[in-house]
């Protein structure tokens, strides 16, 4: 048989592979990192933390808690003088002299149960001086405001953020392109809207856990749940004084990131107890309180936009002023606010910009990254702005935002010229999929009914040179194992990357196995599962690694057959040649080498394939313009619409259907984007409807799941449409593009949309609770 | 505090333990037991990515106490599988995409099979009561609701 | 649930005597340090909040009487107070005489949690936001207490004191609910309003029952009862003044709703702000006012 005549290996990309790392969460054997066992060396951390959102530290007293039996360590911020911090280093990994927030940690202990080191907590005794706290960003960037961070011009900062020393602004992103104030003159309507977000929290099933250990020559060993193995080990090493080598982070599955688990957040508290432990290690698990407001929230906002559009509803001009209220330490929301600032037109085109993006310190929880990084938050104000400029302009909402929204060439706020997206296409299918020119009846009388749309753009939010990197090392029997520093947070990476694995080099999807859990001493370099950014970039990188093994091998058997490399190709794994029509099974070449012939010596050895990517075209963007060539690595887009029915005696939202497109390039696996689209969709809606961080001088009022509610079964869409659009990426492997922060990002605003569609009111934040809209409608005489 | 001796059977298996009067039956069965396939999520009985069967019937096991289970049948997750054969909604959450992070799934996994245990047949609105003390972030549900659907037509 | 909660349960004794008298004893002598065990889901989260400090936790789930359901077609219904909610709502003479019960019982919290809960132990806890006391009251419960003075009862409608806070003395077991058989054509309606469509606390609850009474003017005996708008929860009088009068119109059934309203004392916090709770009131005391109106074939 010709070898031309053999089946192809099925390539499963755009194929909906079935998961890698189903089977063994189905049966519980998956280890997440509070299930592993250390035995009874194992020592238990307890934290104590600041009561106080802001005060200076007098006195610290540890001594009856050092003499309390089985308690083995007691630290403070004395004994760590180091920062901490991704962007810019602002915080120390136990407060020194001042604490910024409530549930700052102050001191640790580690003792050989978790009671006993509870009850420590009790014996250190605290002095504290109460100083003047900042709860309103606004305020917090007015002169008056005390200085959270008096030191902030000392602090280390990357060349792309810039603080003001002497304020408490911690990074101002500016955008000065055209001249808005000459457009207003031209502008048929104009409107001007200010909104407050509050924070939320991230809130995964699983709360933070991480165990460290130190030997006695420095070696240092962090399991931690984590979305960046890599990052914490760069950060904690930095913090410490000490190389990269000596730390080593072992990241088993993740129990929900959503960006939470980004960054430093815990880890440097068990590492700091271990140091102090003689060897033995030390768990740190966060209860689910100290989840909600301890470590990551994402940072509330209060925006004020201007806009305005021509009779024809172009718009003409945006000016766009956010105060981000980042919290005690902006280590990370510094760069939310730089995201902020240069997605801050949203997805349109606009020739007149003003923005001013700052990210203000306050004595609130940490503003940390969360899915969207900066875009729900950006989004919810923005289009319900761009709904009120088309009720002001008399145009239809959909039609406004197919005129308006941005496609391949428009030149950007930030002057970087736009990739081809399919964002047109989103809205068509999402304005079909709810029947947006449909007038709908209610289904009862004392209901309203309302449908509202709303777009969103994202760029991966990074520095501007993020690594990935890749291994494909073979087995004897020729299957594979990918090497990536990528993590499984339940997005379905190792599923992508063995599908990309094995179509590049020409082995069954069954043969390759992604090696996890993730570890820093094995596993090839990675910048941080962040930013929706692996399927893109370490997709890239793992397609370069198999293609690199793929290559070597070709090169071996081409020599050892005295063939071109061209004339031959890897099926379902067997080298092929359809010159000759040999062949030769992978098996018997990717460890052993060749024999030449009659064994007379042999070719080839052990194959290792090796590839890396990272963007190299990304610019820096002028301090006063955000003017620069190229902003970012490029956009993911796409739209929501939502078909609410409205309770008018309690103001509850029924969500009826929604529908969400999204422009990923290629799908990779079908399957998988759309569970992003439904996942995404639901969290948004949560977020929108349900979820506030309560918080009353800096304390919050609702740290457990009591009275910080959730989505359930019962609060999900009646019907749901996911669409997948596909407008290919230049650059991503087959296309792709990242889309895990995406389907959040829309969804309040389409929801507050819909409400607005429906009786008429529009809250100046959300929650867009039941509570709030009803005494909205009575206060407005819609409802009695 | 006393230590109280207990004997129970968990997942098929004769177990005796000594436990602390204070310990919740999820404390006995990840740290005592190391069966870790429960999840503790909040302690509070309100996320149920503890979810045990206790006598057939689901509950959050960090709202029972350890001493409590004297005499008890416990089903974990890692109970569900018949000699390597996975349960019927162990097979349909896989198929139908309703597994992502995975950490509430084992809770949604008893939660499941016992419903269908009682009602054969639910109907959506009755899953989706069933499960309204599954706390999921990842997924939004869809699949996790068509899973039990497709599995009660397995049963079926 | 508040910032100060332990990652765990706090040291405690727990002890399982034999007898009520055995049990009765040694609350009675360890006041204020002994607490009877139930279902633990209120008990076990106050504790780990450190609002409850007690140093023992008597079970008496498996004391006399306390296990069992009864019925009796003459007599009525008597609940034992370890009794699960899950299993007071799958019993086949409580779906058939006490529907309102079991509606109540369906919208508390998560199935999982409902194995363990108890009616007994959430009226004992006596918070205002409890979704079945509601039905409780208006189906005439009344406890069977067990002390340090023997076996006493005590009715339902004078049971509650304060948000926490009941009748009953240290030493004293609630053994079991009763109800007599509700009159003939009762009807009820539970409305509870949540944050989540299913399983959150009551921000507002409405119970409301109904059945035909020749001895009223209106020829009908309606009453309703508030959850978590007010220190105990709380059955309106002035509801069933207006609806027993005079013949019952919509008119009739508004002024009971606004009345409802206006007995309604809520507070502001976390999960919801009196004024909102008020409307609430109003406006689900409508609801469910006219949907027991309607049952009772009108």
């Amino acid at each position: 048989m010709a070898v031309t005549d053999k089946k192809k290996t099925p390539d499963l990309i755009g194929e909906s592979a079935p998961r890698v790392d189903v089977l063994e969460k189905v049966t519980g054997e998956a280890l997440y990192t509070d299930d592993l066992q250390f035995g009874n060396a194992l020592l238990h951390g307890r934290i104590k933390r600041s009561p106080h959102p802001h005060a200076l530290i007098k006195k610290i007293d540890t001594s009856k808690a050092e003499a309390l039996p089985g308690v083995k360590v007691v630290v403070t911020g004395q004994d760590f003088p180091g920062m901490v911090g991704l962007y810019l280093k602002d915080r120390h990994i136990f407060a020194r002299e001042r604490v910024r927030f409530v549930g700052e940690p102050v001191a640790g202990v580690a003792a050989t149960t978790e009671e006993i080191a509870e009850k420590a907590l009790d014996l250190i005794e605290v002095e504290y001086e109460l100083l003047e706290p900042v709860f309103d960003p606004e305020f917090g960037a007015s002169p008056e405001a005390p200085l959270i961070h008096p030191d902030l011009g000392d602090y280390q900062v990357p060349n792309f953020i810039f603080p003001k020393p002497g304020t408490n602004i911690a990074n101002h992103f500016k955008i000065r392109k055209g001249d808005v104030e000459a457009a207003w003159e031209q502008c048929a309507a104009v409107v001007e809207s200010k909104f407050h977000i509050p924070q939320i929290q991230h809130v995964p099933i699983e709360p933070h856990v991480a165990v460290a250990q130190a030997d006695s020559d420095g070696q240092i060993t962090l399991w931690a749940s984590s979305q960046s193995p890599f990052a914490q080990r760069n950060i904690i090493a930095d913090v410490l004084g000490i190389s990269q080598s000596k730390i080593r982070v072992i990241a088993p599955y993740v129990g929900g990131g959503f960006g939470c688990k980004a960054g430093v957040t815990m880890e440097a508290l068990p590492v700091a107890l271990a140091l102090k432990a003689k060897g033995r290690p030390v768990k740190v698990l966060l209860t689910r309180e100290e989840e909600f407001y301890t470590n990551f929230v994402r940072q509330g906002l209060v925006i004020k936009l201007k806009i305005g559009c021509d009779k024809d509803g172009n718009l003409l001009a945006m000016e766009n002023t956010m105060y981000w209220d980042g919290g005690a330490s902006t280590e990370y929301g510094v760069n939310i606010t730089r995201a902020g600032g240069y997605s801050s037109t949203g997805p349109y085109d606009v020739p007149n910009v003003k923005t001013d993006s700052l990210c203000i310190y306050t004595n609130h929880p940490i503003g940390g990254a969360y899915r969207g990084f900066g875009m729900p938050e950006l989004h919810t104000a923005l289009e319900q702005t761009m709904d009120m400029l088309c009720d002001e302009i008399g145009m239809d909402k959909v039609e406004f935002r197919k005129l308006n929204c941005v496609r391949g060439g428009d030149i950007l706020a930030t002057g970087m010229k736009m990739h081809p997206v399919g964002l047109s296409e989103c809205i068509e299918k999402v304005a079909e999929a709810i029947e947006w020119d449909k007038e709908e009846k209610p289904s009862a009388p004392n209901k309203k009914r309302g449908k509202g749309i709303a777009l969103m753009w994202k760029a991966p939010a990074m520095p501007p040179n993020p690594g990935s990197s890749a291994l494909v090392e073979f087995n004897e029997d020729g299957t594979i194992m990918v090497g990536v520093g990528g993590q499984e947070i339940g997005q379905g990476t190792f599923t992508v990357m063995a599908q990309m694995a094995a179509a590049t080099l020409g082995i069954p999807y069954e043969w390759v196995k992604v090696k996890g859990p993730l570890d820093t001493q094995y596993s090839p370099y990675e910048w941080q599962t962040v930013a929706s950014r692996l399927t893109w970039s370490m997709g890239n990188a793992v397609v370069a690694a198999a293609a690199d093994a793929r290559k070597q091998v070709l090169d071996l058997v081409s020599d050892a057959w005295d063939e071109d490399p061209d004339d031959l190709d890897i099926v379902n794994g067997v080298v092929v040649s359809y010159k000759s029509e040999q062949e030769m099974p992978l098996k018997d070449i990717v460890i052993y080498g060749i024999p030449n012939e009659n064994f007379e010596g042999w070719k080839g050895g052990p194959i290792i394939g090796r590839g890396n990517f990272m963007p190299t075209y990304v610019t820096g963007l002028d301090s006063e313009t955000g003017q620069g060539e190229r902003a970012v690595v490029h956009f993911t887009t796409g739209a929501q619409a939502f078909d609410i029915e409205i309770d008018m005696d309690t103001g509850k939202i029924e969500v009826l259907k929604a529908a969400a497109a999204f422009d990923v390039g290629k799908a990779i696996n079908p399957e998988l984007v759309l569970s992003q689209l439904e996942g995404g969709l639901v969290q948004g809606m949560s977020s929108a409807i349900f979820e506030k961080i309560d918080l009353k001088e800096g304390v919050m009022q609702n740290p457990s799941f009591v009275d910080y509610r959730i989505a359930t079964t019962a609060d999900i869409p009646l019907e749901f449409e996911g669409i997948i659009v596909e407008e290919p990426q230049d650059d991503g492997p087959w296309g792709a593009r990242g889309v895990g922060e995406h389907p959040m990002v829309p969804s309040a605003a389409a929801i507050g949309n819909a409400i607005y569609n429906a009786v008429g009111v529009r809250l100046e934040g959300p929650p867009f609770s039941a509570e709030r809209i009803y005494l909205a409608m009575l206060d407005a005489g819609i409802v009695e | 505090m006393a230590l109280h001796r207990i004997s129970l059977t968990l997942n098929g298996e004769l177990e005796q333990v000594d436990v602390p009067s204070n310990w919740t039956l999820l404390q006995m069965l990840r740290q005592t037991l190391a069966v870790t396939g429960t999840k503790n999520g909040c302690s509070s009985g309100e996320c149920g990515a503890c979810t045990v069967l206790l006598n057939g019937e689901p509950v959050n096991s960090c709202m029972v106490l350890a001493v409590e289970c004297d005499g008890a049948e416990v089903v974990t997750v890692e109970g569900l599988a018949d000699d390597g054969r996975l349960a019927p909604v162990q097979q349909a959450i896989m198929e139908a995409g309703g597994v992502q992070c995975g950490f509430c799934t084992p809770g949604v996994l008893i939660s499941a099979h016992a419903l269908l245990e009682r009602n054969p047949s639910p109907t959506e609105g009755e899953i989706k009561d069933a499960l309204v003390g599954n706390l999921c972030r990842c997924t939004g549900y869809f699949r996790i609701i068509e899973a039990v659907k497709a599995a009660a037509a397995i049963k079926v | 649930m508040s910032i100060d909660a332990h990652p765990a349960l706090p040291e405690f004794d727990y002890l399982k005597p034999k007898t009520l008298e055995e049990a009765s004893q040694f609350l009675a002598e360890h006041p204020g340090e002994a607490r009877p065990l139930l279902g633990g889901t209120d008990t076990f989260v106050r504790m780990r909040d450190g609002l409850w400090k007690d140093k023992y936790l008597v079970d008496v789930k498996g004391l006399e009487g306390m296990s069992a359901i009864s019925f009796k077609l003459k007599e009525g219904l008597t609940i034992g107070a370890a009794v699960s909610m899950n299993r007071v709502a799958a019993d086949a003479n409580v779906r058939k005489h006490y529907p309102l019960l079991v509606e109540a019982i369906e919208t508390v919290a998560s199935y999982q949690l409902r194995t363990r809960a108890t009616i007994v132990g959430n009226i004992c806890n006596a918070s205002p936001a409890g979704d079945t006391i509601g039905a409780c009251l208006l189906y005439d419960g009344v406890l069977n207490v067990h002390g340090m003075d023997g076996l006493r009862r005590e009715p339902l409608a004078s049971f509650f004191q304060g948000p926490g806070a009941t009748v009953l003395n240290p030493g004293d077991i609630v053994t079991s609910i009763e109800f007599p058989i509700p009159p003939k054509g009762t009807v009820g309606k539970y409305i509870k309003f949540g944050r989540n469509n299913r399983g959150d606390l009551a921000i507002v609850g409405v119970t409301v029952a109904g059945h035909p009474d020749k001895d009223k003017a209106s020829g009908y005996r309606i009453r309703l009862a508030l959850a978590s708008v007010a220190p105990t929860p709380l059955v309106v009088d002035e509801v069933e003044n207006t609806l027993s009068q005079e013949s019952i119109t919509d008119e009739r059934l508004t002024q009971a709703a606004q009345a409802a309203m206006e007995a309604a004392k809520p507070i502001d916090d976390t999960r919801g702000s009196a004024r909102y709770r008020k409307m609430m009131a109003r406006n689900l005391s409508q609801r469910a006012l006219q949907a027991v109106w309607e049952q009772l074939g009108k």
